[in-house]
Formats: C-alpha cells, structure tokens, sequence
C-alpha cells in the first residue's frame, strides 16, 4: 500500500500538547493540504511525517511501512521547506543535483535528471547561478525542482509560497499543481492560506489545537462546515444566531429560519451562510422562512463583487456579496432591506 | 606628535599581539600628573619596588617631605623619551649599559657631586662614579649548580669545568642576547683567556667556544625569572645566574650551590635626566640613597652588593661572604666592562642571531 | 533599517580616529624618525640590502611564518570541534566550555607561560606521570623547544579560533542542515557538503586573525621556544631595546607590516568572492 497513513501520532513539548492523537490516511497520488491558523499543529505534523520530529506516541506508515523511527534520508521523501532552504554557497545546478549526488547517482544520470527538472520548473540556462542572483520566484521553482528531481513518490511542502506576491503566488500554485498531476506524486501540502488550499488540493485537513476539526474535499469543506471555526477559517462566513421555539428556527425579530439538514435536534445554535448566497430584496418582498430584516450598514465596491454590510435587528452584521453584473440593484446605506437565502444553502451549527 | 611618542612600540606590539593600543593610554596620562614636591623614578619594578620603598624612598620622604614616585619604562621609551623632547621620569634607575647610551646621546645632567650632603662622593669606589651616572649597587652572574646532581666536592669549579660535558655531564644554561649581553665572557674564560685579558672581547673565538658547548645547553634565558626557574626545577643542573636570583630560591629550599670563581659584576646605576622637571629632587634623592647604612640595608634585602665602599662597615660578616662586589667576589671575578659593550653591542646581536640560526 | 553611507562613516569614525591616533600616527612617527637618522635613501637602501643580505632576518621570516601556519592549522584543528561542541551545548555546559575557552585572557602571559613550565618541564605534571607509568625512559623535551612553541602558541591563540568560528556557525541556518537530511545525506555528507562549507569564510576569518596575531609574537616564543625559534617581533624587539638600532627595527617592522598585510589583501579578496555568493 503506498501513500501515508498516521495512527494516534501525539506530540508535546513539555505542557503544550501540539499534536493530539491525529490519525489520517493520505492515498498514493493526492493533493492533501494541512490548513490551519499558526499554532495548530500542521506544521509539527509535517515534520513528523518528515522525521525531523519524533512522535511521542502513535505511528507514521510511509508507502506501507512503519517509519515511525526511521531517519529524514531513510523516509525517500521529497521536500519544499519554507523560505526554500537553497544553499547558498551551491548553484542552481549543484543545488538541485544535491539529492541525487548524496545518493552517488552517476553523474551523467544527474545531468540528465537536474536538466528535466529545471526545464520542468521552466529554469534551463539558470543552472550557474546562486540563490541571491534569483528573485524570490525563481528560488521557489530551485526549491521545487530540486525537491522533485530523485522522483520521489511523496512530496512534502511547508509553506512554499508563503514569501511570494499574490499574482506570482497563484501562478505558482498551478505549476505546482500542473507538476504534481503530471508526475502523479502524493503532495502533503502545508498552508495557513485557505484561498491556495482551496485551489490546490485535492482534500484538506482544516487543523485547530492539534486535531483535525474537518477534513475533505475543497468544495465539501466550504460548503459544509461542521463548525463555526472551519466555517469562519475557510472565507468570509455569516453566523446567525438562532433558537429552536416549538420545533422550529427562530432569528433575530423572532422571524422563522429554515436550514437544510437540519434534523431537529439542536435546541439552539448558529445558522451559517456564505456572503455570496445571501440576497437582498425590497422590504417585505422576501419568502417567508428564509428572510431576516435589516437595514444596510455599509456598501464596500470590491471590483467584480459588491459587498453589503446588512444590520439585523439583533445587531448581527451580515455579509452579502453580489456579483457586479448588468442589471444589479443598489441599496443605498441606512435602507431597509430583506435579507433572503435558499433553504440548502443554509446550515445549523452547534455553538 | 608630543604625548604619543613615548609608547609608540607599546601600541605597535599591542597591536600586533592583539592586546589592543587602548592598553596603552595610560602611560600618555601617567607622566603628567607632576607635582612639586615629586621625583619619578624608573626602576626594574616588581620586589625592587617594596625594597627601596622601605628603606630609601619613604625614609626620603619622611625627612624632605618629596614624594618619590616609581614607574616601569624599558629603555627604548626612555630614549623615545628623550628624542621627542618629552621627558616625564626625572631618576633613572637601570643598568650601567643604557645609562652609558643614554649619557653619550647627551641626556644626563651631571651628578652634583659637590652638593652631596648625606654621601662623600670618595667613599664610592671610583669604577662606580662618572661624571653623569653613579652606580647605587652591584650584582654577580655567578656559576651556580645542583647540589644533588653534584654532591660533595665533585661539583664544577669554574668556567673550564663548566665547559667540560664529559666530566660534568648535564643540561646547561647561558645567558641569551635579549637578556643584554650573550655569555661571552665566561666562553672566554673556559678557553683559558685570563680575566685581566678578557676586553676587548674576542668575539669569533667566544662564539666557536658556545658552538662547541651548544648541544649541552637546553636553553639561554633571558630574564632572570627564567634563570631561577630553569634551576629549581631541575630543567639545567648548573649555569651562569644573577646572585641575587640565586639566594632567593636558595633560601627557599632548592639544592643549589655556586662558586665565585669567574663571577661576572655588573653595576646598576643612577642617572638624571637633564631636562627633567624635579632634577633638584633627583640629585637629592641620588645622595640620599648613597648613603653607607641606607645602601647596606637595600643591598643586603636585595641580595646585591654596596657601591659606597663604608657601607661594608654595616654589613655582618657572614652575608659579606655571599655579597656580590665583596671581597671574595672582587678577588675571583671581574667587573663587566659595560663601555665594550654599549661599543659593540649591535655587532654582537648580529653575531648571535645568524649564530643562533645558522 | 539600512544606513546611509553618511551615517556608516560617521558610526565607523570613532574607530577610524582611534586607528589613526593610536596606530597609524605612532608607526609612521617611528619608521619615519628612524629612517630619517639613516639619512639618504641610498643609506637607507644599503641598509634593508645589509640587513636582509645577512640572512638572519629571511631565516626569521621564514621560521614566523612556519611558526603562525602550524598554530593557525592547529588551532583550526582543535578549534572546530569546540566551537561545534558550543553551538549543541545549552546552559551550564555552554557557560563552562565559554569560561574554559577565554579563561586564558584572565591570566598574565607570564603567569601562564610559568605554568606550562610547571606541567611540561622536564619535571613537570606530563613527564612525571609518563615517567612513572614507565612509558618513556627519559623525560620527553616538550619545551625550550619548537614543540613548546606551538603548545603555548596555540593555547594563546586558541581563544580568537573558537570564538570566530562560534559566531560563523551560529548563524549557519539550520534548516539548511535539516534540508540536507530530508534530501538523504548521511550525517558525514551532511558535514562535508553543508556544513562546512557553509562555515568556511569562518575558518578563513578564524585562521587570519590566528596567523596575523601569531607573526607578532615574541613573549611565548622566548619563554617557550628553543634557542633557533627566533620570530620576527622577537628580532625587531631585540633591535629597539638592546642594539638601540631603530633604523634596522624599522625596516624589520615595515618587512613584518607589509607581509601582514598582504595576507590580509588576499585575504579580503578572496571572502569578497565568498561573500558574493553567501549575502
């Protein structure tokens, strides 16, 4: 069986537990993003799987077989560190050479292999140069080449884009991407940036205090949070607060509120919605079930979305993104306004 | 320039050991904080100090009410000194050689033999007295040895013996160039050449004779530190050392012994700066420390010889015995002669390095 | 925040005033005054070809240079690994191996130098204990000898080694070192091809800064050394303070300077080019 599995893997450095009984399984061939605000462990969960930290319990599986104990260079794991790790007193080539030349690869082999790689990561005729005649793309792309060149089947990546500007930032996510599909490599993949997971992977695992607090597909996990927090880390979320009277949802003005898979059994809890589902309507022009009202607060033109800032009754601040297309309707600040969803769009959250 | 001349060879050494030239500002700012009332005075340093502080310098004090003030200076920043027009040390305290260069270069003011109220000039034995500079004591380079490694009579008795690796086998010890003059005299000697015959040195024949001895010598030291140290750890079981050295680790226990016959004399010697700032004080200071009974207090602490020839009259007769420029000491040995030296010098340092490395 | 030329200038002055006052004015004041007494530079010139026609002075430049290269290698040769062991060690042990590295500068020369008389002497603490396990017959000559040259010399200068190449490692980065592991270098390769490069314009600084302090000295040698370890300084000493030839020291002094800093030109250019490639 090939890709990585943990079992358990706990991890921590004297009272601060970093990773807590995190078991996973990451098939040969995906894009699996850890995503998470610093501090929650997707880092520490890299490096375990990396062997540059040792689990204090539990077990890492890499291509089938415990490596729980086993050395970084025992592991055949390919490496994008965080601000690139390029050596700076080895070139281009020399650097990218460098996992082939430990394993006394022969040379002629590794001049063919550094040479595809580079063209792979569109850098041939770059082969002389150091990291500090490269701008911070091109060190991006050595990183990359360098950690795909031994055609190692799994391929860590820690931040790697974390020191780019954003068109750079997401021209590089599809290369990454591109590479990743066409060599057929498992990619575990660490960011804190939810718009480049959400673009990039295949499944993300959403991390917060050592757990996993949602793990999926990009789509899956954006749509269906299962929790105020994963629903606030992956974009922009609106939260209304809601009771159950007499079997059903009440908002704010004490209107009825429908949401979809809503089973009943939550007596109180937070209906959420994404900006770009929620509509504004006329004053007493929503249906009823889906509608809460409110007044608009602040109108912010973002380019091809306008964003409206409604004020409910309860004081809650709800976003509504519109698209800037022909025929919109513009609500001036201070109007009233119905605030209106579709039902499936709509879910309950525990608190 | 004025104020940075005088240590011009400390800041350029500190640089070059890395001490760092701040090391050396203290000696800039030493020099002028002369008051009335003051002599500064160089001397060797160290136990001297104590010494002279006890039995010369506040008895000085106590009876003129002049504060004597004693600094280190090697004799390189004392001619610095006095070519950059810059002299800051009003008595000179240090061997007869310096003195003679520092005289000949016109430095010294005359001893004011005349206002001599506490000394007569005509008790100091007249090798010690020249018109600018006044010996203050004498001291001996004798040939000491181990008392265990040559025990009973069997041990060398002069300088021929010394020589002699067969009979009196055993590392040795000399004197090397930096510690002013290599021994020539005593290589003489060992080839038979008769103390009265010694000067002018015959440089070429002195030398074959340390080439011939070289192998037997483990090291030609150049302070007198060195010399004790090389004997009371037994590293040479004899060689050529300063008296004075000798006694103080003698008296401490090492099984070391010495002969006079051959013993070298050589003189330390006062001499004053001309332009000094407080030269009346120095000329008084100078008769004070001439004194018979105050030179036989500091002679007999320091284990050296008196200079003022009625200082003996206070000397007990058993340290008489072991006092360099004694009686014995005048009878088997030989005074240095520091003018051929201060003359040939420069000659002899070259001689010795390309003999050294040759 | 990066520095206007001005600003670096004026934050470089105090140390360029302190040069030119303490140094620079110094030497040439002395080299100046002491060629001047020579006279023409014909005089002069007739003197640098006596002096260095004797030989003595190429054999000492020789035996100096000789002497600063075997304490350079060995204090490279010893200095590394402590200065390794003192970039792993955390706490009580870094504060011991730093007290233990500079505790040498809270002792005179002299004192110390006495001190290794004491444990090297003939018998001394070594010979002694090699003696009574009956290992050697003789007491073994560890000083008055090159060999005792070299021991104190690298002692002194043990220190400057350690310490530029503590501060070099320190700041190798040591995701570097975990990248290498992670790419499957063994510890050894990890060494060879990383690390050590990555430390060696400190090696290059350290052993500069060890051979350029070792050409001046004169107070070890002369303790230390046998008769024929004559080194350079010891020579321009013996000049000053016994011949009284301040000429002959002179040009001694500028051969020495000129020496010293042609090392250091060389030196600079070659981490210029280091340089380039780690800024």
């Amino acid at each position: 069986m090939s890709g990585i599995r943990l079992e358990n893997v706990f991890k921590a450095y004297g009272d601060a537990t970093v990773v807590r009984d995190l078991s996973l399984t990451i098939p040969q061939g995906e894009f699996f993003t850890l995503l998470g605000p610093s501090g929650s462990g997707k880092t520490t969960t890299l490096s375990i799987i990396a062997g540059f930290t040792m689990a204090d319990r539990g077990r890492v599986f890499i291509n089938g077989r415990d490596a729980t104990r086993a050395e970084p260079r025992e592991r055949g794991l390919g490496m994008v560190f965080q601000n690139y790790a390029i050596f700076p007193h080895l070139n281009v080539f020399e650097n990218v050479a460098f996992p082939l030349t430990v394993k006394k690869v022969p040379k002629v082999e590794i001049a063919k292999r550094v040479a595809d790689a580079l063209e792979m990561v569109k850098l041939t005729g770059f082969e002389r140069r150091y990291a500090r005649q490269l701008s911070g793309g091109q060190q991006q792309r050595v990183a990359l080449a360098r950690a795909i060149v031994a055609h190692p089947p799994i391929v860590l990546m820690d931040e790697p884009l974390g020191a780019l500007d954003k068109n750079l930032r997401y021209h590089m996510q599809m290369e990454i991407k591109e590479i990743s599909t066409r060599l057929g490599m498992t990619v575990v993949y660490v960011t804190h940036d939810q718009e480049e997971a959400l673009t990039m992977s295949d499944r993300i695992a959403i991390m917060n205090g050592g757990v996993i607090a949602q793990m999926g597909p990009p789509r899956e996990v954006y749509e269906r949070p299962q929790s105020a927090f994963v629903a606030k880390f992956l974009g922009e979320a609106d939260l209304i607060r809601v009771e159950r009277q007499s079997g059903c949802l009440v908002g704010p003005g004490s209107l009825p509120v429908r949401a979809g898979e809503d089973n009943g059994s939550l007596q109180k809890g937070q209906l959420f919605l994404r900006p770009e589902k929620v509509t504004l309507c006329d004053p007493g022009t929503g249906e009823a079930g889906c509608t809460l009202r409110g007044k608009v607060h602040q109108v912010a033109f973002l380019g091809n979305v306008i964003r409206f800032e409604v004020e409910l009754e309860d004081g809650t601040i709800i976003l509504s993104d519109v698209a800037n297309a022909a025929g919109i309707k513009n609500f001036p600040v201070g109007a009233a306004v119905d605030v209106t969803w579709l039902p499936e769009h709509a879910r309950l959250l525990e608190d | 320039m004025k104020g940075t001349i005088g240590q011009s060879k400390v800041s350029r050494r500190n640089f070059l050991v890395g001490a760092g030239t701040l090391l050396a500002a203290p000696y800039v700012l030493k020099g002028k904080a002369l008051a009335a009332g003051q002599v500064v005075v160089r001397t060797p340093g160290g136990a001297y100090d104590d010494i002279m502080r006890k039995f010369v310098y506040d008895p000085f004090t106590a009876e003129t009410g002049i504060q004597v003030v004693p600094v280190a200076a090697t004799v390189s920043k004392l001619l610095a000194m006095f070519k950059a027009n810059n002299v800051e040390i009003d008595l000179i305290d240090t061997g007869e050689g310096p003195l003679i260069t520092l005289s000949r270069m016109g430095a010294l003011a005359p001893i004011e033999y005349d206002k001599w109220t506490w000394s007569r000039p005509e008790d100091v034995a007249p090798e010690y007295r020249r018109p600018d500079t006044v010996a203050n004591f004498v001291y001996s380079s004798v040939l000491a040895f181990n008392t265990e490694t040559f025990p009973g009579d069997n041990h060398p008795k002069n300088w021929v013996d010394f020589w002699d690796a067969e009979k009196f086998p055993g590392p040795r010890m000399l004197t090397d160039m930096a510690a002013g003059s290599p021994s020539l005299e005593f290589a003489l000697l060992a080839a038979g050449v008769k103390k009265e015959d010694l000067y002018p040195i015959d440089i070429d024949r002195a030398f074959k004779m340390l080439t011939e001895l070289r192998p037997h010598i483990r090291k030609f030291w150049d302070s007198g530190a060195v010399s004790a140290q090389l004997l009371s750890d037994k590293e040479v079981v004899m060689g050529c050392i300063w008296n004075g050295r000798l006694q103080t680790i003698i008296e401490k226990g090492a099984p070391l012994n010495y002969v006079w016959d051959g013993n070298m004399i050589q003189v330390q010697a006062l001499g004053i700066f001309k332009d000094s700032p407080n030269r009346a004080a120095a000329q008084r200071l100078v008769d004070f420390m001439t004194q018979p009974d105050v030179q036989a207090k500091y002679v007999a602490a320091l284990r050296y010889g008196p200079t003022n020839l009625k200082a003996f009259d206070h000397i007990s007769a058993d340290l008489l015995e072991m006092m360099p420029g004694g009686p014995k000491s005048r009878e088997l040995g030989f005074v240095q002669n520091t003018e051929w030296w201060e003359d040939n010098r420069d000659k002899v340092n070259r001689v010795w390095s390309r003999w050294i490395l040759g | 925040m990066p520095l206007g030329p001005l600003a670096k200038w004026l934050l470089l002055a105090p140390a360029v005033a302190l040069l030119l006052v303490l140094f620079l004015t110094p030497v040439g004041w002395f080299i100046s005054a002491s060629l001047m007494e020579l006279g023409s530079w014909q005089d002069i010139w007739d003197e640098v070809a006596a002096v260095m026609g004797t030989g003595v002075i190429v054999r000492s430049i020789i035996n100096t240079n000789g002497i600063s290269l075997a304490v350079t290698l060995l204090t490279l040769v010893i200095g590394y690994p402590v200065a390794y062991a003192m970039t792993r060690a955390r706490g009580l042990t870094f504060t011991l191996i730093l007290v233990c590295v500079v505790l040498p500068y809270f002792t005179s020369t002299i004192v110390r130098t006495y001190a290794w008389m004491v444990i090297l002497g003939r018998n001394g603490i070594i010979n002694q204990l090699l003696l009574g396990m009956g290992l050697v017959d003789e007491p073994l000559q560890l000083m008055y000898n090159r060999l005792g040259v070299l021991i104190g010399m690298t002692y002194v200068l043990l220190p400057y080694m350690v310490l530029t190449l503590f501060a070099t490692m320190k700041s190798v980065d040591g995701r570097l070192l975990q990248a290498a592991a992670g790419m499957g270098a063994r510890p050894m390769t990890i060494f060879t091809r990383v690390f050590f490069p990555l430390t060696f314009h400190g090696v290059m600084a350290g052993s500069l800064i060890v051979y350029i302090l070792a050409m001046g000295f004169f107070i070890t040698p002369a303790l230390m050394g046998g008769p024929d370890d004559l080194m350079m300084a010891m020579l321009i000493e013996r000049e000053v303070e016994l011949s009284h030839n301040w000429p002959v020291a002179a040009i001694m002094t500028i051969i020495l300077l000129v020496i010293t800093l042609s090392l250091y030109a060389v030196y600079t250019r070659f981490s210029d080019s280091s340089e380039e490639r780690l800024a």
